[in-house]
């Protein structure tokens, strides 16, 4: 074991490899408060990677409601337990993660669902924590809540399924940082599967090897987001690259988010993997829950949201979400507008931050006509 | 090398010393006829004499195997002078030749080393500079040959797609989507042996060879897996052995019970036995 240091925790931590961190970082901030779990992601990323035999059931992107839906089964909740409950009270965390906790003769702490876990992709969809009662309403945080989770690989800096290969099937590439799995060399062990926490690799029984999310690598070479980016109907997600704490660039929208508002946060950063998709933690959610599946900071980034309106560069920085299928590498606000930059600088894309709006009189006195509502 | 891999190395080795002179040497009889040698069921096993083999949870590597469900093999070894084989019989009450997600397949491997002179290398797997010849033969490959590969309606009976994009595209077209088979791992199927031939030098380096020599058949009868591995005496691979009439070499073995989710590193093993390949 090597000794690393995981921002996220806070603290050094041991892994199986050094720590290096790639030249740049594959990230992605999802802004869950926007999320409708249409799962325009999950079939613009099956129809381009996993529609073959053997992958019916993967789900490379998934979209599952939150706290009764898992895909698979369980996933969040029985790595959890078996855990067991740790102390999270400040920005460093010194309770357990899965490499600390790993039993003796494992790399890490893990475990292998069951085939029958994936039987039930939409498992809890919709499903409320209770019920409203008669003549209540609603107030922040909601007495009665539920919440979307869109779900990718983590592209994590740390990550579980790497280093619980006995062969090196998986790497992180040096250039980008996204997690791959040598589809030539992996022999179907399927220990990746029992160690990733978030069970984002899946065993192909036609091919009987190991598959996962490839971060759409062939579109970021070129420059362009994912496909569960760019398809987003709600426009909730932004992907792009992740500078280390150390080397924050205010004018990158990912380092601005995460770094610099510190409004996108980790899933389970305690799992000690360094997972680089950040999410805006939903604002109607106690915070209780989501700081166990965010990390400390929670209630700032709840606050920090509410304020955006009148934050004009964090309003800038959210509205660059969807509107170009390219990587914003930069980003800066210019008078109304926000502008996206691409890594030679060239602006590719220029977006008004408030759309204008026209008001058109009932009577329009050139076509001697009036106007009716007609939605 | 990393230097818990020279300490673990040099257990094995201490580990194998004390194995191998408490274990009688295996001799491969000399019997007559030509080719591979595959029948489980051929009389010509009775010539030869069985060893018992006992076997080892592997807790060297990580990830380890504190209690494997294999505890014996019992291993015979002929050769016509073409060809040297291994019969390998163990009690095993479950077939287990399906692999999905939570199943696994049983297995067995035979190992050589490559250099039949000087010490050998480490049993396990061999060590950087020590090339050894692995031959694994697989259940789920025996099942392949046997009954033919499975479909995903034979995996999940209930399976249901609309389309498959080999349905509506050309080969070219639709091989991208079939993900280790379009790139002919050979760990996917489509195999006309249910034996690898491999070879590896040390953890996480075992490598399916592109010559492949290696032939066999498994039967699963009564509880009892009776396997047969073959392969010619010498051949024009750089990374196999040669093996001749009269020759001193070592021989190892591994086994996992899929039935016991035993896969990769968590398996028995067995260090080097002595073996005789008989004038």
């Amino acid at each position: 074991m090597a000794k690393v240091y995981n921002w996220q925790i806070g603290r050094e931590m041991d892994y199986l490899y050094e720590g290096k961190r790639p030249e740049k970082q594959f990230a992605m901030v999802l802004d869950t408060n926007k999320c409708i779990a249409c799962q325009t992601c999950t079939v613009a990323c099956k129809t381009t990677w996993t529609p073959g035999r053997g992958q019916e059931y993967m789900y490379w992107n998934n979209v599952e409601t939150k706290p009764y839906g898992y895909y698979p089964l369980g996933w969040d909740v029985n790595i959890l337990d078996k855990l067991g409950v740790q102390e999270m009270d400040g920005p460093v965390y010194n309770g357990k993660t899965l490499f600390d906790a790993a039993p003796t003769g494992e790399i890490l702490l893990g475990y292998l669902p069951e085939d029958i876990d994936y039987a039930h992709p939409n498992i809890g969809e919709d499903d409320s924590t209770g019920l409203m009662t008669q003549g209540a309403h609603l107030t922040l945080p909601h007495m009665q809540w539920m919440f979307y989770l869109p779900r990718i690989c983590n592209h994590c800096t740390y990550p579980a399924c790497l280093s619980a290969c006995p062969r090196q099937s998986i790497y992180k590439r040096s250039e980008d940082g996204i997690v791959l799995l040598d589809q030539s060399r992996c022999r179907g062990y399927r220990e990746c599967v029992k160690g990733c926490p978030y069970k984002k690799t899946y065993f192909n029984a036609q091919t009987r090897v190991s598959e996962k999310c490839i971060g759409c690598y062939p579109a970021v070479e070129g420059g362009r987001q994912t496909q569960c980016t760019i398809t987003c109907i709600g426009k909730i997600r932004i992907q792009g690259f992740l500078n280390a704490p150390d080397k924050v660039n205010e004018d990158n929208p990912l380092d601005y988010l995460v770094h610099v508002r510190k409004l996108a946060l980790p899933l389970y950063p305690q799992f000690g993997l360094e997972p680089n998709t950040y999410y805006i933690p939903p604002i109607h959610v106690p915070p209780p829950y989501l700081r166990q599946m965010f990390g400390w900071g929670v209630e700032q980034a709840i606050a920090t949201y509410k304020t955006v309106a009148q934050d004009r560069k964090l309003l800038g920085a959210l509205t660059l979400f969807g509107a170009t299928p390219e990587i914003s590498f930069y980003f800066r606000v210019d008078g109304d507008t926000v502008v996206g930059y691409d890594a030679k600088q060239a602006e590719i894309v220029r977006v008004p931050i408030k759309e204008p709006i026209v008001i058109r009189p009932v009577y329009d006195a050139t076509h001697k006509a009036y106007r009716t509502n007609i939605t | 090398m990393r230097p818990q891999h020279i300490v673990i190395a040099l257990a094995a080795i201490l580990a194998w010393a004390g194995t191998a002179l408490a274990q009688p040497p295996l001799t491969a009889v000399r019997v007559k006829g030509v080719g591979p040698i595959t029948d489980p069921a051929a009389p010509i096993w009775k010539q030869s004499r069985p060893v018992n083999v006992a076997m080892l949870p592997q807790t060297v590597a990580l990830p380890h195997n504190d209690r494997p469900a294999i505890r014996q093999l019992s291993v015979r070894a002929v050769h016509n002078g073409g060809w040297i084989a291994f019969l390998i019989e163990w009690s095993d009450p479950t077939l287990s030749d399906r692999i999905v997600l939570d199943n696994f397949g049983d297995q067995l491997a035979v190992e050589l080393p490559i250099e039949t002179k000087g010490p050998p290398p480490s049993p396990m797997m061999g060590n950087p500079g020590g090339r050894v010849n692995i031959m694994q033969w697989r259940a789920a490959f025996q099942h392949d040959i046997d009954k033919g590969p499975p479909t995903v309606r034979d995996l999940y009976p209930n399976a249901w797609a609309d389309v498959y994009p080999d349905e509506i595209l050309s080969a070219s077209d639709a091989r991208p989507y079939s993900g280790a088979l379009g790139i002919e791992n050979p760990i996917s199927r489509g195999r006309a042996s249910p034996v690898l031939d491999q070879m590896a030098e040390g953890w996480g380096t075992m490598t399916v060879k592109p010559d492949q020599h290696a032939l066999g058949k498994g039967v699963w009868k009564d509880g009892m897996w009776r396997v047969v591995v073959t392969r010619p005496l010498v051949s024009d691979d750089i990374n196999a052995p040669r093996l001749e009439p009269g020759l001193r070499t070592f021989v190892a073995f591994a086994v996992w019970d899929g039935g016991g989710r035993e896969v990769g590193a968590r398996k028995a093993w067995a260090s080097w036995v002595s073996l005789v390949v008989g004038r």
